[in-house]
């Protein structure tokens, strides 16, 4: 029995070192910034992480909070929820955390948010989970996101579309909670106000060709495939097959699509009937603020998420600073610094924004990504413009809503 | 002393019950049947959606949310993947090692799959939400205590249920069947009922697995019965810990998952530069150590062990 004792004893001081970890110190407030580092959005993650950092970084070199200073620590939620449980569980209890940034994935986001932060009484504000299904989420006034939920993008693209004269398209999605909210909701807008949809399909992702796919999609005579997914992944494999097929003529994309990596792919000339529709910094000044800060830090302002992420951190920032480091006050906090009334505050603006509330005056930050004001959800509205293909790279046609 | 510090662990303890079930569930099969199930996460993801889909709330857009009492979620889970893998076992388990893997992994695929797009069932690719937590109501840390205690008390029972029934004739009959059977069908044995029912009893334990698992996470999605997750996971800690003894699927358990979570810990000590490319090592270390344990000790941390006859071990 000699070799089992010491494996158990091996198990126990392998976990009593990693668990009796000391972390408590007073006067300051501790984010956990949590991105699905390894999983399907290990490729996004990098430029999040980034640039919620930058967000703390730049609070911390203009003073930090008037109680101390902004310490972080990233972890990684995989975009899967029993790692992200993990990881949450370790960020309310071992790191202890003040407040959260992310998770990354819906499907993430609920599992942690329902079994860990809201039973825990913390504040999360997620910068990339995009699922309806977070709106109805029984937060006790928790749970943030700086990122439109689906169901708002896929409407405002259904209307601007019709606007510009497609009466008739097929809609092909990525079968994830992505996609088919995209899609649901486009569908529901599109036909509501006149238009038809000819082929409506869910796909799964990493198949090697789609074209049994695409000679479906194409039956009913539409000439425009409507495509909600990724463009590093299935996305990317269907445009190609159905530019080169001549399945269609027009091909439309929502902010999954776009990637200047899909224009070097395909080239440029045979993306001139492709549009896309992504969010957009509502007040150009603040959008140029951040994307200033975020070139000088090597990030790519452009980079999908990296403006939700910055403002969620910096939002988090000033809801720390406005509360005080009280936790139960922080909720309240958030809405108070990201809504009107108040003076404006645009990214990195922290020392103009300290003095205010310090000053006992309102606050309002018009982020990067959009004005960021919260409905009783805990959502915002975004705002979204269609884009075209110009040169290498995707320019604004026209502002949507 | 600081009691939040005790939540980790206990965190850590719900987890390590919940693969605990599902590697029990595969050490039957494996271990005393020598039945290569590679889709574990199937019977998971069976057990989870029965035990939601009956005690959560209605909602429109699917069936079922029958509100009914956790415990009986719990039991229907359980029910309900014997029953799934009763026509599975059928049909696959006339194949041997490798084409049983190729097999299962096929149905779990299928599972999945039907689970993500059959709205109606399961709520989709957006999954089911609001499901009730036993002793849910009381503060944070309080439930983590009761559910960690909860989830231990049935990993004791079939732990020990188990144990008895591998020391039982049956079990006696099962490993002869593992090693040698032909020379059991010789015996009169009947070797293709018996091996099915290893394999509905370690289904019905990883069902019970998935329902422990959604009521401890309020929700459940599609994400959640990923087989990297679920299947694989729970091989290598049957490998390392020892397939053919339960302790030893413990301890493989217990290992994996601490080495798998509080390396992170660790990796959080490294200059901010490295703490993020080194959460990938986490990945390759797994896989590391499986290598150096299938190199040095092939038979697992704690081996199976011989039994006699009337020996209590």
């Amino acid at each position: 029995m000699k070799p089992r004792k010491r494996s158990l004893l091996l198990a126990l001081a392998v976990a009593g070192f990693f668990t009796a970890t000391p972390y408590a110190r007073a006067q300051e407030a501790r984010v956990a910034l949590l991105s699905g580092i390894t999983g399907p959005i290990a490729g996004m993650a990098p430029a999040m992480i980034a640039s919620m950092k930058l967000a703390l970084d730049q609070a911390n070199a203009a003073g930090g909070l008037s109680y101390g200073k902004l310490l972080y620590q990233e972890f990684d939620d995989g975009c899967n929820p029993q790692i992200a449980t993990d990881a949450m569980t370790k960020a309310v209890n071992v790191f202890k955390a003040t407040a959260a940034v992310g998770p990354g994935c819906s499907g993430a986001l609920l599992a942690a948010a329902n079994s860990v932060s809201i039973p825990a009484g913390l504040l999360l504000i997620s910068s990339s989970a995009t699922s309806p299904k977070i709106t109805t989420l029984d937060d006790k006034n928790l749970v943030y996101r700086t990122v439109p939920s689906d169901d708002y993008q896929g409407k405002v693209l259904a209307r601007a579309l019709l606007a510009r004269g497609f009466k008739k398209v097929a809609v092909a999605y990525i079968n994830n909670d992505y996609g088919k909210g995209l899609a649901d909701a486009f569908k529901a807008e599109f036909e509501a106000k006149g238009g038809t949809i000819t082929q409506f399909r869910g796909h799964e992702d990493k198949k090697p060709s789609y074209r049994a796919d695409l000679a479906e999609l194409a039956k009913g005579g539409a000439d425009t495939l409507v495509l909600f997914d990724y463009a590093n992944s299935s996305g990317l494999t269907i445009l190609k097959q159905a530019i080169e097929n001549n399945f269609f003529k027009n091909y439309v994309g929502a902010d999954g699509m776009r990637d200047e990596n899909l224009i070097k792919t395909l080239g440029a000339d045979n993306l001139k009937t492709f549009l896309v529709s992504a969010p957009v910094g509502e007040a150009g000044e603040a959008y140029n603020r951040f994307a200033e800060a975020a070139r000088k830090a090597g990030i790519d302002p452009n980079a999908t998420f990296a403006a939700t992420s910055y403002d969620a951190a910096f939002l988090v920032a000033l809801a720390l600073e406005a509360a005080k480091g009280d936790k139960s006050k922080l909720p309240q906090a958030l809405r108070a610094v990201a809504t009107a009334p108040g003076e404006p505050i645009l990214p990195g603006e922290w020392d103009k924004a300290k003095k205010l509330l310090a000053a006992g005056k309102e606050i309002d930050y018009k982020g990067a990504s959009g004005d960021l004001e919260f409905d009783a959800a805990g959502d915002v509205p975004g705002s979204f413009a269609l884009f075209g293909v110009a040169g290498n790279t995707f320019k604004e046609l026209q502002k949507m809503n | 002393m600081d009691l939040t510090l005790l939540n980790y662990p206990i965190f850590l303890g719900v987890l390590i019950a919940l693969y605990a079930l599902l590697t029990l569930g595969l050490n039957i099969q494996w271990g005393f049947a020598g039945l290569f199930n590679a889709g574990v996460a199937g019977f998971f993801a069976v057990g989870a959606y029965t035990s939601a889909l009956l005690t959560a709330p209605p909602d429109p857009e699917r069936i079922l949310g029958l509100e009914l009492p956790v415990a009986v979620g719990w039991l229907a889970a359980t029910v309900m993947a014997a029953l799934i893998a009763w026509p599975i076992g059928k049909v696959t388990l006339r194949f041997r090692a490798d084409y049983l893997a190729i097999a299962t992994i096929g149905i779990a695929e299928i599972i999945r799959l039907i689970l993500r797009s059959e709205e109606a069932l399961s709520g989709g690719v957006r999954g089911i939400t609001q499901i009730p937590r036993p002793f849910g109501d009381l503060p944070y840390e309080a439930a983590q205590l009761a559910y960690l205690l909860l989830s231990w008390s049935l990993v004791g029972i079939i732990y020990w249920a188990l144990e008895r029934q591998v020391r039982a004739p049956w079990g006696r009959m099962m490993r002869a069947i593992r090693d040698n059977e032909a020379a059991a069908a010789a015996m009169g044995k009947d070797v293709e009922a018996r091996r099915l029912e290893a394999f509905i009893l370690g289904a019905a334990i990883m069902g019970l697995a998935g329902a422990l698992y959604v009521h401890f996470m309020r929700a459940i999605t599609p994400e959640a019965i990923d087989p990297m997750m679920v299947t694989f996971l729970v091989w290598i800690m049957l490998i390392l810990g020892g397939s053919g003894n339960n302790r030893g699927a413990l301890l493989g358990t217990a290992l994996i998952w601490l080495i798998w979570s509080a390396s992170e810990l660790l990796t959080d000590r490294l200059p901010a530069e490295y703490a993020t490319q080194a959460k990938y090592v986490r990945l390759f270390a797994v896989g590391l150590l499986l290598q150096i344990v299938l190199r040095w000790r092939p038979a697992g941390l704690l081996p199976e062990r011989l039994y006699s006859i009337g020996q209590k071990g």
